[in-house]
């Protein structure tokens, strides 16, 4: 998952906290931009002042009578989702980057929207891929277990042969909105993961994915199709947490895969066997109490 | 009678007036307090700034949660004669009577304190 470093640019504009309201406004102007991190005389970030602040503030004022003290910085390592939530979170439109105490860029919420867009599937609204294995990293990293309920719906292919692909698309589009329905959405993440091909990360463990796992199964099996086809999903589930020194982002990105991997084969095992839902072999951890939080 | 420009007249000629009046300046100008509009020219870090330059370490700047004044600027040695709680609220409410957020109130004021004491004799 790209951080927020890629949307820096390699301009920065600042300004004195003793400059005037009228220079801060001539700068923006100048530069086309409608914000300045505000800096002291050593060089350290004080505020922010943005072209509101300069609208409703006479132009003779200091800048530091006119901006804003409360300032909302993020490191540029933060990844677009963690900038998501917290422009959210403080209902603002910008975050200062920092980094070492030193300010480095600006980023708003229309730019983290549009390069989050990229992680959207047009078809379905779900996220891409990218995003689970970005939040199960984020996860592991905190120490939590994980499972991963890995969706593929059988015989589509041959569907799409039979009834063209605006059908295929049709099916895949309400497969999504049934799955949807069935998760948590402060605690599970839902992806397209391919073309037909669905996965759910979720802080549980693969007892209780599995569980989730076969209600989905059991919903788009039950569900109502206009076509007079039999519409059936298969599940594999693959759960874990870090291990020994498995800590660092290489190894975590490591472990969220394998599990991705090892459900994704476990779906395939079920598919053969015609089971809906599979455990994959190893994934049967001892029943893990996740935080209260989540349990909530 | 000034003279009557006509077509065969010379260069018009042009003089300026000075009126210079010199008076002392006042130091500290703010005098007493100064009460800050939240859209004045002048911010509260700006007061600050000014009354720390010409007079270090005798003012006190108070923000307030006020709807026209964003902070005040009070001479110290006036809350020794009378605590803020008493002297800002008062001060508050007369400068409320006439100024707009737009304003910066410069504000004089005179404690004189009456005591009337009995002692046996």
């Amino acid at each position: 998952m790209p951080t927020i470093e890629g949307l820096l640019s390699s301009a920065l504009y600042t300004i004195e906290a003793w400059a005037s309201v009228r220079r801060a406004a001539a700068v923006m102007e100048y530069h086309g931009i409608g914000c300045l991190p505000v800096l002291d005389e050593e060089g350290q970030l004080v505020g922010i002042i943005t072209s509101r602040d300069v609208k409703g503030s006479h132009p003779n004022r200091l800048v530091a009578d006119a901006m804003s003290r409360e300032v909302v910085t993020v490191d540029p390592s933060a990844s677009l989702w963690e900038a998501h939530d917290l422009l959210l979170s403080h209902n603002i439109e910008r975050l200062v980057v920092v980094k070492d105490r030193q300010v480095v860029g600006i980023i708003t919420g229309s730019q983290v929207a549009a390069e989050l867009g990229k992680y959207v599937d047009p078809l379905t609204d779900l996220h891409k891929a990218e995003i689970l294995y970005e939040r199960a990293v984020r996860l592991l990293a905190k120490g939590w277990e994980i499972s991963v309920v890995f969706l593929d719906l059988d015989d589509f292919g041959r569907l799409n042969k039979e009834y063209g692909h605006v059908h295929g698309d049709r099916i895949l589009v309400r497969t999504a909105q049934i799955l949807k329905s069935l998760t948590v959405e402060e605690r599970d993440t839902l992806c397209r993961y391919g073309g037909d091909e669905f996965a759910v990360l979720t802080p549980q463990p693969p007892s209780a994915a599995a569980g989730l796992g076969r209600e989905m199964v059991k919903a788009v099996e039950g569900e109502k199709w206009p076509l007079p086809v039999r519409i059936s999903l298969s599940a594999g589930i693959a759960g874990g947490g870090r291990s020994g020194n498995a800590d660092t982002a290489r190894h975590l990105k490591e472990l969220a895969a394998g599990l991705v991997n090892a459900a994704s084969l476990a779906s395939s095992r079920a598919k053969r066997l015609k089971v809906p839902v599979l455990v994959a072999d190893g994934a049967n951890l001892p029943e893990l109490k996740p935080p209260a939080e989540v349990r909530a | 009678m000034a003279p009557k420009e006509t077509l065969s007249s010379p260069e018009p000629s042009r003089k300026a007036e000075l009126v210079i009046k010199l008076s002392e300046f006042e130091i500290p100008p703010t005098q007493d307090i100064l009460l800050v509009g939240r859209r004045a020219p002048i911010g509260p870090e700006a007061a600050r700034r000014m009354v720390d330059a010409v007079s270090p370490e005798q003012y006190e700047l108070i923000s307030l949660d006020h709807e026209i004044f964003e902070a005040i600027v009070v001479k110290k040695s006036l809350l020794t004669l009378l605590p803020k709680d008493k002297l800002l609220p008062v001060v508050i409410e007369e400068g409320n009577r006439i100024a707009d957020a737009n304003m910066v109130i410069k504000a004089q004021v005179n404690i004189s304190i009456q005591v009337s004491r009995t002692v046996d004799i």
